[in-house]
């Protein structure tokens, strides 16, 4: 019990404690920021290994999915071809062998094999992968984008404006007035620098008390959910 | 029957109109005008201010996804610093591309600034993962979270980081982000080290910033490709010899960008309208009693 | 050559997942698949060059006398690992709590310190003078308290309470306008730049390579 609960919570508010207590004590007591720069040194290592954890996950999901042969698998042979490969000559990169000298450009200024395929797949990948949205959100504009009731008329008052007001649209509107280029890039300014700053604000306020006080209690072990199922 | 179609038509009729909306002005140039508002005016104004002896920190911590929106404010603000001959350090805390897209970024820049020495000039530290703890131990000394540079130098070998040690090395921290790492540039080092911050945000997250603008934790913003325009519309109103270059065919801009963009707002609102009209009109048409 | 070849292989990619719009099919499923695995390939690339060699294991192996508190963080980073091993699991809680606990003890002072404070801050301002006019002072004034009551939940929203958290919800549906426009801004900039490649950079390079 003491090995599986008790060691993690007292750790969690030793280790939690500090960047707290050095933000405080720095200054004022001799030995703090040498703790403190430690600590920060160590948590940049631990933190590239826990961003790799994903990797073994997918890793065991997608060779059970082959092994068992389930529906979509040849799927998952291109996953694992692209991780390994991409994952590969990044190590090699990182251990500069070969032609494996760095991860963006060799001495000569060419390209590495991890900078060819980052540039040549992984970046048109996720690019076209993200830029579907444009499509998504034309669809939802006709489709599902009513004006049902004060709130949605509000809120599609404002898309519009802001819509306007940040192309030349804007300015093209009301241009035919005389000052009437700048009415609604003006209104679309105010509209930034008022109410969606007070909205920001407000949203800001209330999520940063609500992760302040998740992390209180995270840290004096009350929120125990981190640790994953506890034994009874 | 008619309408209950308009009202839901193949969404590949609106994907074909959009993708339509986007290509031809990117073929056929337009050339809408661009004009500049105070938020990106302000970070320009503070780079314009100064000389070799201040030294900007430019944080790629944005992906392939974006790249779009922000690598013309990357590729415009690194030129503004070459210009003024300032220094500049870059790093990356996006780990999903973020030091890609600062290797391209600084690729073609270098293209046109032959005369800029790297390690003098320019200092390209690469990325770091564990973006908070490396931005707080920064503030005690770059060369504690970035023992060499991209090139494997280490920093006291490079003249530009002999005489930056941390934050209060540096006169302004550029933050090319699409959201939290943001707020981290914000909330953990302009709070706790009090270093000027300008953000280069993505559209997305650009509303959300302008709390901070307002409250001063940030001195001025970029937001999206409409920012972008308006950052490269101000360098080449300020150094004209740039302006053949904004202009050459086949190089993308954020300026030459917008006229895409302005065809699809465009394309958008009338979505909005025509949807919600055929809507209203059905609702009408069912609400009205029917013919005996 | 390599790169018109590399050019004409993201080309062909980005039309694989473009082909989804029609319908799924085989393609976009092969490009997503490959998507996915090179993302995490990219990972294990950047994080093994950027920060494990240069932070961790360079230093080590380089002067393992001058660095040997690095075992700290490759013990506690290793053990992340254990989970997978049924038989050790737990032990991974011990790395995963020193983990946790860091991060969201920054997180503390950094919302508190960063966030709270100077926004409170900002919005105590007078209403008679300041960056904004007197209307607009008033107006952000009530805006940021209205938003602020509307997500109070402990108290039912009725009587002055519920008017002005409506007023609250009036100005988050401003808010979410103004993001909305700013969110189509920005998704259009993405296709943006995937056309400029499309028909830019690989049609341009190939008229280019064939003369």
């Amino acid at each position: 019990m003491f090995w599986k609960l008790r060691l993690p919570l007292i750790l969690t508010l030793l280790v939690g404690s500090v960047p707290v207590v050095t933000f405080f004590l720095t200054d004022r007591v001799p030995g703090v920021s040498f703790v403190r720069d430690k600590v920060e040194g160590y948590m940049v290592i631990i933190y590239g290994f826990a961003l790799l954890l994903g990797v073994v996950n997918v890793i065991q999901s997608s060779v059970r999915k082959i092994e068992q042969r389930r529906s979509g698998w040849p799927f998952a042979v291109s996953l694992l071809a692209g991780l390994f490969v991409m994952g590969g000559f990044g190590i090699l990169s990182a251990i500069r062998v070969g032609p494996f000298q760095g991860l963006l450009a060799n001495a000569g200024g060419g390209m590495t094999p991890f900078s060819w395929m980052t540039s040549h797949m992984f970046n048109p990948l996720q690019a076209a992968m993200f830029s579907l949205l444009a499509f998504y959100i034309a669809s939802a504009a006709f489709r599902s984008l009513r004006v049902r009731n004060l709130d949605g008329a509000m809120l599609i008052g404002a898309a519009f404006i802001v819509m306007l007001g940040r192309t030349p649209l804007g300015e093209y509107a009301f241009g035919w007035l005389p000052g009437g280029e700048t009415w609604l890039p003006r209104v679309t300014d105010w509209i930034m620098a008022i109410p969606n700053t007070a909205a920001q604000r407000g949203i800001i306020i209330g999520a940063a008390l609500g992760a302040a006080s998740l992390s209180l209690r995270v840290i004096l072990g009350i929120e125990r959910s981190y640790l994953g199922a506890q034994e009874k | 029957m008619k309408l209950e179609r308009l009202i839901s038509p193949d969404r590949r009729i609106l994907y074909l109109l959009i993708a339509l909306g986007t290509a031809i002005p990117i073929l056929v140039r337009i050339g809408f005008p661009v004009s500049a508002t105070p938020p990106v005016e302000a970070v320009f104004d503070a780079i314009a201010q100064f000389d070799a002896d201040d030294v900007v920190l430019l944080s790629f911590d944005y992906g392939p996804n974006v790249a779009p929106e922000c690598s013309p404010m990357g590729e415009a603000i690194l030129r503004h610093c070459f210009e003024r001959r300032i220094p500049v350090i870059l790093i990356a805390f996006f780990p999903v591309g973020g030091i890609t897209m600062a290797g391209e970024v600084i690729e073609r820049v270098l293209s046109e600034y032959p005369a800029v020495r790297p390690g003098e000039d320019y200092v390209f530290l690469g990325y770091k993962d564990g973006a908070q703890a490396a931005m707080k131990q920064m503030g005690v000394a770059f060369a504690n979270v970035f023992p060499v540079d991209n090139d494997r130098r280490p920093l006291a070998e490079l003249p530009l980081m002999q005489r930056v040690t941390n934050y209060s090395d540096i006169s302004l921290v550029v933050t090319l982000t699409t959201n939290v790492i943001g707020d981290w540039w914000i909330n953990l080092v302009n709070a706790q080290f009090k270093v000027p911050i300008a953000i280069g945000a993505t559209a997305v997250s650009a509303p959300k910033f302008y709390a901070f603008l307002d409250s001063g934790q940030a001195i001025g913003m970029l937001g999206g490709l409409k920012g972008a325009s308006e950052y490269e519309h101000l360098l080449v109103a300020a150094y004209p010899h740039l302006r053949p270059l904004y202009e050459r065919p086949g190089f993308y801009t954020a300026m030459k960008g917008m006229d895409a963009q302005t065809v699809d707002h465009a394309l958008i609102m009338l979505f909005i309208v025509l949807g919600n009209l055929f809507y209203l009109l059905a609702k009408r048409r069912k609400a009205r009693p029917s013919a005996v | 050559m390599t790169q018109w070849i590399g050019l004409w292989i993201g080309a062909f990619l980005t039309l694989c997942i473009f082909s989804f719009l029609y319908r799924d099919n085989p393609f976009f499923r092969f490009a997503e698949s490959l998507f996915a695995g090179i993302s995490l390939g990219y990972y294990v690339g950047n994080v093994s060059a950027n920060t494990l060699a240069p932070n961790l294991f360079r230093p080590l192996f380089l002067d393992f006398a001058g660095h040997a508190d690095l075992l700290i963080p490759l013990l506690l980073g290793l053990n992340l690992y254990a989970r997978f091993v049924p038989r050790i699991a737990w032990t991974a809680r011990i790395s995963l709590a020193v983990y946790i606990a860091y991060y969201v003890g920054i997180n503390m002072v950094q919302k508190i310190q960063g966030e709270v404070v100077p926004q409170l801050g900002a919005t105590i301002i007078s209403p008679w003078g300041g960056a904004f006019t007197r209307l607009d002072n008033l107006i952000l004034i009530v805006g940021v308290l209205s938003v602020l009551v509307y997500f109070y939940f402990s108290i039912e929203h009725k009587g002055a309470v519920g008017a002005f958290s409506r007023l609250g919800v009036w100005f988050l549906m401003l808010g979410f306008g103004a993001a909305f426009g700013y969110t189509v801004m920005g998704r259009i900039s993405l296709l943006i730049g995937r056309m400029n490649y499309l028909f830019i950079d690989v049609l341009q390079t190939t008229a280019r390579a064939l003369g």
